[in-house]
């Protein structure tokens, strides 16, 4: 086959046979040849595919085919076409080419090709063809055969596959002819499908999220409620672990740990996989690691002879691996177990011997262990010893300068002592008490002779760890006590109290200070310092000092002779305020003043030096809700400082009489003031001024009386002459005065007096008795009832009226009463006034309006509105208003023209419509007859008003 | 069934007579004549307890499992490898025909096998936290089979031999993929929860049936 004849083509058809025998001799020819055949274009044979095979797991097809290279001289170019096509699409997926060298022999060629979907969600073929030396060849050129994929079964596919986030995945769902493709769901979300063929569909993912620990679930589901489905798992490649560190405890295990930096997101089977790897040895161990925690730990065995490690952590899970390196001494990188069985031992009062036991096998290593001493005295020690190392061994460090009968407490760490690396840590602590040592001196005491002198008291210093015995008192001991032994008071400095003292040049063997622990008297807890002679002062310190109490101190000077008493001091460590103020009791109290007395206070309740007291006092009754005098800031709160200590009593002056007072008195020391003790008192009634206040205006009363009396005695004469004349001079009656001030705005004088004023207008009206409409609203009834006379003389004469006029009033509308403005009276101005209010009348109105202007007197001011009110009155009201006679000019609907509401209620107290304006008043009180306008309202006035009452009513 | 029953009766009958003729004995107690009562009472307890127990555990691994298997309205077609798992889907009147006995035994070798199942889950979990509270209801379940045993010794029935005992079928075949693995996880939970529903009605039956009987003889036995 391989010598088949071929055809050579250049340019112009031009055939070429090679028998079988030149074929071997190729390689000559070839080189005779070969630059003649690159200008050759050789007639391709139609090439056969071998075979093709399918790799689902990778979507991967692996083509084979011959070159039929023997056939060919050697070292042409040769290109390969393959295309590959979804069947039932009959889409053409890809066209790639492919090139070799031809080398005389027949070479089988593999060519991969990635799918980008699973093979099993459709048909795929293949076909190759190719040429040599040129890919223009536009000879004949025939492709292969279709190669088919045909995969079988159904399901979704792929199943089961582990990607990388961020990956697209095609899905399909292959399934049997004749069924539907519903709808695929990736996730809770369904995809477009993508029709494949007639017995697939298929979905797109593009950028797919992390899935959940179980994987995301791609669901298919068709018709005849079929459904297919399969788990895709996204996740993360690995990391490179990060802080990759290795070392061993105990030279038998070598413990590696990292951090595996971002979770992976897959689990169980997909979880990511270490594994160590010792280069030099070649050794590995796969590690077996918790995902739950957040660092990895494996383990790899140390091996004998060999120091250095170099390790290669590998890290693996279905989307990629890395690794992480690592080159270790392992006499570097030792952390030594945790000492154990930790003993103390000893026989001595100022050493012990320690034991601990160590699991690891430390030969060739020497140890740095520290040991921590602590005992309840002082602070804490730390003891290195430095030990060579052994075989899973005990270890022993001995440690001496330890206090007598002290326990102590120890415990230990080791590391390794020529490369420190890290500690181990603490072992457990382990107690122990050095043994009893003699005492280095004797004890420390101090002797007191009894009052009487007959005994003698002695006091030693306890110490604990000394057992002590009295043998005999072998010594000489005299106390002298001076008569004169002055107190002083000592300094509180710190949390001790200062003393100080003149040097005494005769006591050569030092001083004593001597205390006792409680202020009380004895017996107390004797307490004592003993100081050399040179010193002058000292800070006493207690543990058992407490603030508030006060120390008696007694300081001794030491001579040959014995001890001489130099002075006592008290003190403080620290002035508290009195824990009380004193008890206090009002001694007596007058009008003005309250004598106050106190008592001492004892010395354990004033907690310091009392400096002083205060005494506050205010007005204030004694009443719990009230707070307290010194809290409420009352600004009449007066305080007294007494700080002359001898003073127990103070009288409180300048007080006011019957009045209770609050007062507090509180004691004071340097710590601050006590809390207060309170008293209320109530001094005295001050009945001296009360008299007097009294007396002094009935006195002064009685003496006016008196002195009035006897004037009117001796004047009675021109009293009477004065006040009550015989006959009464004209000039000084009131009642001729009407005339003054008529027009000044005199409100009590408005009368008609015409001269002073300057009239706008007078209006002469005729009274006629058939006038039926005046009465419509009691505006119009008062109007026809004010009719005043000229001269005043003859209020019966309704025929002529003379109305004083006011301008203003009319300006205002009705508003306001004529207030102010004096009555004028002139002519008649009824033409201004209709002009004035003729747009406001309706013509049929005219008449009428001329009507009630000759009613008689009226104020200006109601006309319009009687104008307009006219017309609803009835005959029957207008009659009986007609007979209502004289009413007051003042027109108390007038004023109460602000409520148009009610006119009625106004109109119906007809009898107090005297009331208001003054121009009223004077009419009543000058123009009418005595009593006829007040007492006798006309009977069907009254009438008319009640009905207006009642009707009105509701509208109150 | 017919004959099963009787049979059951009678030895129920023979039980009660003997335990009418055993007052006379002294040493026995209170606690031995109640067994039947007591034991139906607290398997039914647990039943009901379990089933509770299931509803959350089932809330959270199917979840677990993702959509849709967390859907409500998911109802998968039962495929042919879920039916390993035992079926509570017989038909009603069928089951209430059954003796106690059968009932019973049914109620045994089924939560065997659930149990045994349901311990397959437990090591692919991927979170600790649904291992851990798998692992509490298997220990629950463990329980009820023990508990179902008891109930049937204490009336007297046989244990039902072989698959009933130490598990037969040594964990089920491994699911060809995961989806088929998550849809034989459904099934289960899901017949689980109907087969603890009916054991609960089975027992509160049952629980009807017997007390009185046992309150009964308490009173005779005290009346001698």
């Amino acid at each position: 086959m391989s010598c088949l004849p071929y055809f050579l083509y250049f340019k112009i058809i031009f055939l070429v046979i090679l028998s079988r025998a030149s074929c071997e001799l190729l390689p000559c020819c070839a080189s005779v040849l070969l630059p003649l055949f690159s200008h050759f274009s050789f007639v391709p044979l139609t090439p056969r595919i071998l075979s093709l095979t399918p790799d689902f797991s990778t979507f991967t097809l692996t083509l084979k085919w011959s070159d039929n290279g023997s056939a060919f001289p050697y070292g042409l170019d040769a290109s390969w076409e393959i295309e590959i096509l979804r069947k039932e699409t009959m889409e053409d997926v890809t066209r790639e080419s492919y090139n070799s060298k031809l080398t005389h022999e027949d070479i089988i060629h593999s060519w991969n090709w990635k799918s980008d979907m699973p093979l099993e969600c459709t048909s795929h073929y293949v076909r190759i063809r190719h040429y040599i030396n040129i890919t223009q060849f536009d000879g004949h050129k025939d492709w292969s055969d279709w190669s088919p994929v045909e995969p079988s079964g159904s399901g979704l596919f792929p199943q089961d596959t582990v990607v990388a986030v961020g990956s697209n995945v095609t899905f399909c769902c292959v399934h049997e002819e004749g069924r539907q493709v519903q709808r695929m769901s990736y996730g809770a979300k369904d995809y477009p499908l993508i029709r494949l063929s007639s017995r697939s569909s298929a979905i797109r993912v593009l950028n797919a999220n992390a899935s959940d620990a179980s994987g995301t679930n791609i669901v298919c589901r068709m018709s005849e409620n079929g459904m297919d489905g399969t788990v895709l798992f996204v996740g993360y490649g690995p990391d490179v672990p990060e802080d990759l560190s290795c070392e061993t405890s105990n030279f038998v295990i070598i413990k590696c740990t990292w951090k595996p930096g971002r979770a992976s997101g897959l689990y169980g089977v997909r979880g990511t996989k270490y594994s160590l790897i010792e280069s030099i040895s070649g050794k590995n161990v796969s590690c077996e690691v918790n995902e739950m925690k957040k660092e990895r730990i494996c383990g790899f065995p140390v091996l004998a002879d060999q120091k250095t490690y170099s390790f290669v952590l590998g890290v693996s899970n279905p989307i990629g691996q890395t690794e992480a390196s690592l080159l270790v001494d392992l006499n570097q990188r030792v952390n030594p177990e945790t000492p154990e069985k930790l003993t103390v031992s000893g026989n001595s009062s100022t050493s012990v011997r320690l034991h601990w036991f160590i699991n690891g096998s430390f030969a060739e290593i020497r140890l740095l262990c520290q040991i921590e001493i602590s005992s309840g005295h002082s602070e804490q020690k730390l003891h290195n010893v430095s030990m060579p190392g052994g075989k899973f061994s005990t270890y022993t460090a001995q440690l001496n300068a330890l206090h007598p009968y002290t326990k102590y407490r120890f415990r230990v760490r080791c590391s390794a002592a020529d490369h420190f690396w890290r500690w181990s840590d603490w072992s457990g602590t382990e107690e122990h008490t050095t043994l009893e040592a003699p005492p280095a001196r004797g004890p420390d005491i101090w002797r007191e002779r009894s009052p009487s002198g007959k005994s003698l008291r002695i006091f030693w210093k306890v110490d604990r760890k000394l057992k002590m015995s009295v043998w005999s008192l072998m010594d000489f001991f005299v106390v002298f006590v001076a008569d004169n032994v002055k107190t002083d008071r000592a300094v509180a400095m710190g949390n001790g109290i200062y003393i100080s003292w003149n040097s005494y040049p005769n006591m050569t063997c030092g001083y004593i200070v001597k205390w006792c622990h409680s202020s009380g008297s004895e017996p107390c807890s004797v307490d004592w310092q003993k100081f050399p002679s040179n010193t002058t002062d000292a800070v006493i310190k207690s543990a058992l000092f407490r603030p508030g109490v006060r120390y008696n101190f007694s300081l001794y000077g030491c001579k040959s002779s014995g001890y001489q008493l130099l002075k006592n001091i008290t003190g403080y460590t620290k002035e508290l305020p009195p824990k009380r103020a004193p008890n206090f009791t009002v001694e007596e109290t007058s009008s003005d003043s309250i004598l106050v007395k106190w008592e001492d206070m004892p010395i354990e309740d004033c907690q310091g030096f009392l400096e002083g007291y205060r005494l506050s006092f205010a007005k204030g009754e004694k009443d719990a809700l009230k707070p307290r005098l010194l809290e409420s800031g009352n600004p009449e709160l007066k305080v007294k400082n007494i700080t002359d200590l001898t003073k127990k009593s103070l009288k409180i002056l300048d007080l006011q009489g019957k009045t209770s007072y609050q007062l507090d008195l509180q004691a004071y020391t340097a710590g601050g003031l006590s809390p207060p003790n309170s008293l209320y008192v109530v001094t005295k009634e001050d009945s001296v001024g009360l008299i007097i206040a009294i007396l002094i205006p009935v006195a002064v009363v009685v003496l006016l009386g008196v002195v009035a009396s006897i004037f009117c005695y001796r004047k009675r004469e021109w009293i009477k002459e004065t006040f009550y004349p015989e006959i009464p001079n004209p000039e000084n009656s009131k009642a001729l005065q009407f005339q003054k001030n008529i027009c000044e705005g005199n409100k009590s004088l408005k009368t008609l007096e015409m001269n002073p004023c300057t009239p706008n207008s007078v209006e002469v009206v005729e009274t006629q008795s058939a006038a039926p409409k005046i009465e419509d609203t009691e505006m119009m009834s008062s109007k026809t009832d004010t009719i005043v006379p000229e001269d005043g003389s003859d209020s019966e004469t309704e025929n002529h009226v003379v109305v004083s006029y006011c301008p203003p009033i009319i300006e205002e509308e009705i508003s306001n009463p004529p207030m102010d403005e004096p009555v004028g009276l002139s002519q008649v101005v009824y033409i201004d006034i209709q002009s004035m209010y003729q747009p406001q009348i309706k013509p049929e109105e005219e008449s009428e309006i001329d009507l009630v202007t000759t009613a008689g007197y009226k104020p200006q001011m109601q006309l319009p509105v009687s104008a307009l009110k006219i017309e609803s009155r009835s005959p029957a009201e207008e009659e009986s208003d007609k007979t209502a006679g004289y009413r007051p000019q003042a027109n108390t609907n007038a004023w109460n023209m602000d409520t148009p509401d009610s006119p009625g209620s106004v109109e119906s107290n007809n009898e107090n419509a005297s009331f208001g304006s003054p121009c009223s008043i004077n009419s009543r009180q000058f123009l009418l007859p005595p009593k006829d306008d007040e007492d006798s309202p006309k009977p069907s006035n009254t009438g008319w008003s009640f009905t207006h009452f009642f009707q009105n009513k509701p509208n109150d | 069934c017919a004959l099963r029953a009787r049979d059951s009766w009678g030895i129920f009958a023979f039980l009660c007579a003997a335990l009418c003729n055993l007052p006379a004995v002294p040493a026995l107690n209170g606690t031995e004549e109640l067994g039947a009562g007591q034991s139906i009472q607290k398997t039914y307890d647990l039943t009901r307890y379990l089933e509770h127990q299931l509803r959350t555990l089932a809330g959270t691994y199917l979840n677990y499992l993702g959509p849709p298997f967390n859907e409500p309205d998911f109802n998968p077609p039962r495929l042919a490898r879920a039916e390993q798992v035992p079926s509570a889907t017989v038909d009603l009147d069928l089951w209430r025909g059954l003796t106690d006995n059968a009932r019973l035994a049914a109620n045994y070798r089924a939560y065997s096998r659930l149990l045994c199942y349901l311990r397959g889950l437990d090591g692919q979990v991927g979170t600790v936290e649904l291992r851990h509270r798998l692992g509490h209801f298997c220990s629950s379940l463990q329980g009820l089979v023990l508990s179902i045993a008891g109930v049937m010794s204490s009336l007297g029935y046989p244990l039902p031999a072989g698959p009933a005992g130490p598990p037969a079928p040594p964990g089920a075949p491994a699911a060809p993929n995961d989806f088929l693995k998550k849809m034989d996880d459904f099934w289960l939970l899901k017949e689980l929860q109907t087969w603890l529903w009916r054991s609960a009605k089975d027992f509160n039956r049952l629980k009807k049936k017997v007390p009185p009987a046992v309150v009964t003889l308490r009173m005779e036995a005290r009346g001698f």
